[in-house]
């Protein structure tokens, strides 16, 4: 089976989210990213390989370094989601101030006969 | 790690309404199974309620028929209950999410805040995904019955 390579892969491990937060406002060389972290620089590689094959990161060669750029466009398409999934409870609501206002007149009702 | 047990932001969906009814009626239509059976779940699908002890430790049984004729088993515990003030419960089947529903006596009205907190923003974004989804189909099949009914006229 091919491995998932979409944005909620990108951001399902806690490295790869941190590794995001530190190219978000600008580029980091890929050994100053891997000096932050305690896990090893081939685990590292490996994080941002995965964020590259994602579509979140692109590695630009500059000279003898290696510069990771973050492209978060894709980010948008989970609050999408979210943002979804709210309105479902929305709708629920909306629901229930339906029925209270049947349930109001039908209460009403009874209370004048 | 230590600041995400404090912050729910990203793991939480959150909701408020003021209604236009009072805190008894409102807490009547959320505390009891005739009631709520009828405004849960999505439009198009029935519920059905085995089960509803609101009192903390109770449980509530909710299964939601879809009209395709899939069931959701959903299946929570009451884990606080203050009448006319606060319901909490917890949701123990998939997805995990604790749901804190707040009420609030306006007059006659009756401001409801509505907080779920999943256990990680990764599961609020998997189970959006896997909702938006099943909407997706659920919106086909509507507009393939619609384009259906359309072709017998």
């Amino acid at each position: 089976m091919k491995a998932r390579r979409d944005v909620y892969q990108a951001i399902a491990d806690p490295t790869r989210r941190m590794i995001i937060n530190m190219i978000a406002s600008q580029p980091h060389n890929v050994n100053t990213i891997a000096e932050k972290f305690d896990v090893s620089r081939q685990a590292v590689s490996l994080h941002i390989q995965i964020l590259v094959d994602c579509g979140l990161v692109v590695v630009k060669q500059q000279g003898r370094e290696r510069f990771c750029e973050a492209h978060l466009e894709q980010l948008s398409e989970v609050s999408h989601w979210v943002g979804q999934y709210k309105k479902h409870f929305e709708k629920k609501l909306d629901a229930l101030e339906t029925y209270i206002e049947k349930i109001k007149k039908e209460r009403n009702g009874k209370q004048k006969k | 790690m230590e600041n995400k047990k404090n912050n729910t932001k990203d793991r939480e969906l959150f909701l408020s309404r003021t209604l236009n009814a009072p805190v008894a009626l409102v807490w009547e239509m959320w505390t009891e199974p005739e009631h709520i059976v009828n405004w849960w779940g999505p439009n198009g699908f029935t519920n059905t309620i085995s089960k509803m002890e609101t009192k903390p430790g109770g449980e509530w049984d909710l299964v939601m028929h879809g009209p395709d004729g899939t069931d959701y088993v959903n299946k929570s515990i009451f884990r606080e209950v203050v009448l006319h003030k606060r319901i909490v419960f917890e949701h123990v089947s998939f997805p995990h999410f604790i749901t804190t529903v707040e009420f609030e006596a306006r007059g006659e009205q009756t401001f409801l805040t509505w907080r779920m907190v999943f256990d990680s923003a990764e599961i609020l974004e998997e189970v959006a995904k896997k909702h938006g989804a099943v909407e997706g189909m659920k919106q086909n099949a509507e507009k393939l019955e619609k384009y259906l009914a359309a072709q017998n006229v």
